[in-house]
């Protein structure tokens, strides 16, 4: 559909001010639709006052045809009057004229305006003889009917004889002179049925009915409980014979006007809603339109800056015939970079400021390019600058497609980078690398590095493979090669020293064994420092030097330096006993020898002798004792054969034959016939000779003595176990010195305190230990530790 | 010069008929006790005070011996000799060490009055007897 020009200015007004239109689509509608309501309201209030006043006039005909009786009444009555004037059978008459209209409650004759027949009598005695005329309420009613000379209806009002009511009087004259009144009375509640005001529907309206006081000329209302009147709820109609005004009110006289504010209210909300919808409507091609510009402003935007782009970049960018290799177009950058000039540059194809090297390379990669196989290329090639300077760039080609109208041409897309510098540096770095790498492959250690977490290697020198024998791949292969190599024993106490320096960032040194590839076991002294990162452990670099040899000589060195000690301690203790026990027995000597010297007395001269021979003979002793354990300590070149424990041990027993016989011992020689032991054979027979002979000697008398012999393994060690039910050692006093030289623990006469000494320093001399473990007076256990 | 009476407390049996013969010789005592061990002299001690019998001037106590050595005597004797009021007992160690240590120890106790080295002379007797 096309519009004329003037509608489509006029539709076009509509679209560009949307907000405008729509309020006046909102007020016409609104005004149209209200208007109609308001027609409406007019023709329901018009045909509700109709309605009214139809009412309005059906119950005034009512009453005015009351009336109306009312006046044939009082006519019929005023006839009766006879010429003396005195009413002829008024009873009579009144009972008829009562019967014949029967909105009247009663008839009266008031002859010169005194009440003097009334009809019925019952209920009205009380109005007889009221001198109207007289009477303050009834007077002016009363002369005004005189006044008029036509029936007047009096009231309402409160009638002497009870209720409410209202008096119509004929005035009557006779032969014109004022007779009196002929009056009926109608008592209200007859007047509303007859007038048919109760009979008519009262849900929608009520009636009110009202008389200009004589007396105070306002206005009184009448019917209470009617609905008060405002200035537009009722009609109205006069009935003269009374002077009253009868009015029909309206109940719901706002229902109208309600229904018109209601539909008031629909009326602008429909016409809001639609004016709002074409608020939209209008709108759409506004926004559709500003889309449209906000789209070309980019486009023509994108075209300035990609041509910018193109111009003003810091790469190089050229389009190239795809066939000859020709620039077709280059910008500013790849003209400088090149050193040519756009007109120079124009004049050539890649291929010759390409270096021979590269040049096949952009060959093969253009065929690729042509056929379809890839897409982009890039690569790292060098060009030939005007000046005739090799410089290096990053190349990146793409295939351009042009649709012109049907026709495709396709062109090269070429940015180039130069990365001559980078190039360079990457060199240096390369070189700085393989320098540092054989300087690190140089170093007699293993160079690593470390994640601080989870001890993952990303690094590990070459030498690994000299120290260890794994190659750093198969190190680098797993993931816990390091903790997984090293020996059982330092594993453990290893990783957690590491992680606890590593988590307090605490560069650390320390050294382990690890598992070489052999099975040997390379003792390593790990060197690391913590790298932190943000104040965390991020990784450890170290390295491990190999210090096996050095911990051997330091093996060897303690174990020389334990057995220096050791010998020191000896030579301190045969210092002591020499000094102690050689003493004693040259202190003796010389006293005794002062003694003989000094005495005249032949006989004791003879006893010193005696006990200077004693002395004597102790010394020898002693010496011969000092001279074993000399023995013991410096023979150097012992012979340990294999010898049959339980031999032995039989020969010791048989050689104390006579004291156990004596002593009456049980021996219990648990000992296998076939457990074999490398022991110097000498030092055997003594040991055993010495430990069951003082087992023998401190037996308890009080009972049964047994000594029971064991041998048995623990761990690596051999044990013979030799233990006695006896008289027991107090070890808490003597445990220093039960091993010690001339110690003894008893006043025995054989305790020499010789015995434990040697055998202590035989089983030292075999590279064994002897402990001892007592209870007084319950048993004595020796247990020989065999190397 | 009133004479004293001495203990000897030494395991050397033959010290002990030595040392009896030099007591006697010197004529500075006129009543001499021996003891083989510290234990035995000990219990003499504690028995003598017990039953109020006269108490040692002197005791010449040896080092070395078996079941109560003379370091050991002296701890046990060490409260006996505290509580004595009306007598005090000289103690002087006699011991064939000639160990610096022991020399040491003997003149650091309060309750040793002197160290003598083995052989015991006369003159050893009447210095110790003054």
């Amino acid at each position: 559909m096309r519009l004329n020009k003037n509608e489509y200015k006029l539709v076009n007004w509509f679209f560009n001010k949307p907000k405008l239109s729509g309020f006046i689509v909102f007020t016409c509608l609104s005004s149209i639709f209200i208007y109609i309501a308001f027609q409406k309201y007019q023709i329901d209030k018009e045909n509700k006052r109709v309605e009214m006043s139809n009412t309005l006039k059906v119950i005034t005909q009512n009453i005015e045809q009351s009336l109306k009786n009312c006046y044939t009444t009082t006519l019929s009555l005023a006839l009766t009057i006879n010429d003396e004037g005195i009413p002829q059978d008024f009873n009579s008459i009144g009972k008829r004229l009562l019967e014949s209209n029967s909105s009247i409650n009663a008839v009266q004759m008031v002859p010169n305006g005194v009440i003097k027949y009334i009809y019925p009598m019952k209920g009205n005695e009380a109005a007889m003889g009221l001198d109207i005329l007289n009477s303050k309420l009834h007077r002016d009613e009363a002369i005004k009917s005189v006044q008029t000379q036509k029936m007047y209806f009096a009231g309402p009002f409160e009638l002497t004889q009870g209720g409410k009511g209202i008096v119509g009087r004929l005035p009557v004259y006779i032969k014109n002179k004022f007779w009196g009144f002929s009056a009926v009375v109608i008592k209200m509640d007859r007047l509303l049925v007859s007038s048919g005001i109760n009979s008519i529907n009262n849900k929608n309206y009520c009636f009110q009915l009202s008389k200009i006081n004589p007396i105070t000329k306002k206005e009184d209302f009448f019917i209470p409980k009617a609905i008060k009147l405002t200035q537009n709820n009722f009609v109205s109609s006069y009935i003269p014979d009374g002077d009253w005004k009868l009015y029909i009110i309206d109940k719901n006289s706002n229902i109208l006007l309600d229904e018109f504010r209601f539909k008031t209210f629909i009326a602008l909300l429909v016409a809001f809603t639609i004016g709002y919808f074409m608020f939209l409507l209008f709108k759409k091609p506004e926004e559709m339109q500003l889309l449209i510009e906000e789209q070309a402003n980019r486009l023509i935007n994108n075209e300035l800056k990609f041509k910018a782009i193109f111009e003003q970049a810091a790469i190089g960018i050229a389009n190239l015939d795809v066939e000859t290799g020709r620039f077709i177009e280059v910008n500013e950058k790849f003209c400088e970079l090149l050193g040519y000039t756009e007109n120079e540059i124009k004049e050539k194809d890649f291929h010759s400021i390409t270096h021979p090297e590269d040049f096949k390379k952009d060959i093969e990669n253009i065929d690729k390019l042509k056929n379809g196989i890839i897409d982009q290329y890039s690569v790292e090639k060098r060009y030939f600058t005007k000046e005739g300077r090799t410089i290096w760039a990053y190349l990146t080609v793409a295939l351009f497609v042009e649709n012109n109208n049907d026709s495709k041409k396709t062109t090269l897309i070429s940015i180039i980078e130069d990365i001559t510098e980078r190039k360079k540096n990457e060199e240096l770095v390369i070189n700085s690398q393989h320098k540092i790498e054989s300087l690190i492959n140089t170093i007699d250690g293993i160079v690593w590095e470390c994640n601080a977490q989870t001890l993952e290697f990303n690094f590990i020198s070459k030498k690994v493979e000299d120290i260890l024998g794994y190659t750093a791949n198969e190190w680098l292969s797993s993931i816990t090669f390091w903790e997984d190599h090293i020996y059982h024993e330092d594993r453990e106490k290893i990783v957690k020293f590491c992680a606890e320096k590593t988590a307090e960032s605490l560069n650390h040194d320390f050294e382990y064994r690890m598992v070489a590839k052999d099975g040997t076991l390379v003792w390593l002294r790990d060197i690391v420092n913590v790298i932190t990162k943000n104040n965390k452990a991020d990784s450890l670099r170290g390295i491990m030097i190999n210090i096996t040899k050095t911990k051997e000589i330091e093996n060897d060195l303690n174990n020389s330096f334990n057995l220096v000690t050791e010998q020191n301690q000896r030579l301190l203790n045969f210092s002591y006993i020499i000094s102690h026990n050689l003493r004693s027995h040259t202190s003796n000597i010389s006293s005794l020898i002062g003694l003989i010297e000094t005495t005249e007395n032949d006989k004791e001269r003879e006893e010193m002798i005696e006990l200077l021979k004693t002395v004597s003979n102790s010394l020898n002793e002693t010496l011969l004792n000092l001279n074993e354990v000399v023995n013991i300590q410096t023979n150097l070149t012992l012979t340990i054969e294999k010898i049959n424990l339980k031999n032995y041990i039989e020969g010791a027993l048989k050689v104390l034959k006579k004291q156990i016989k004596l002593n009456d011992i049980t021996i219990d020689n648990l000992v296998c016939d076939d457990v074999e032991v490398n022991y110097n054979p000498a030092y055997m027979e003594s040991i055993l000779y010495n430990i069951i002979s003082n087992a023998i000697r401190y037996s308890a008398k009080d009972r049964k003595s047994i000594i029971s012999i064991r041998y048995y393994t623990e761990e690596d060690s051999k044990i013979i176990e030799i233990s006695d039910n006896g008289i027991g050692i107090d070890l808490k006093k003597n445990k220093d010195k039960i091993f010690g030289m001339y110690k003894t623990f008893s006043n025995y006469a054989d305790s020499k305190g010789i015995g434990l000494f040697i055998t202590k320093n035989q089983v030292d001399a075999m590279g064994g230990n002897i402990v001892v473990e007592s209870e007084l007076n319950v048993r004595t256990t020796f247990k020989i530790y065999i190397k | 010069m009133r004479k004293k009476s001495i203990w000897v407390i030494d395991d050397d049996s033959i010290f002990k008929i030595i040392i009896q013969k030099l007591i006697a010789r010197s004529d500075k005592f006129d009543n001499v006790n021996l003891f083989s061990n510290g234990e035995e002299a000990s219990l003499a001690l504690k028995k003598g005070i017990k039953n109020k019998e006269e108490l040692p001037d002197i005791i010449l106590l040896d080092i070395e011996m078996p079941i109560m050595n003379g370091w050991e005597f002296m701890n046990e004797i060490n409260v006996l000799l505290s509580e004595m009021v009306d007598k005090t007992i000289k103690i002087f160690i006699s011991s064939s060490s000639i160990t610096f240590e022991d020399k040491l120890k003997a003149d650091a106790h309060p309750n040793i009055s002197g160290y003598l080295t083995k052989p015991i002379t006369l003159e050893d007797l009447d210095k110790i007897a003054l």
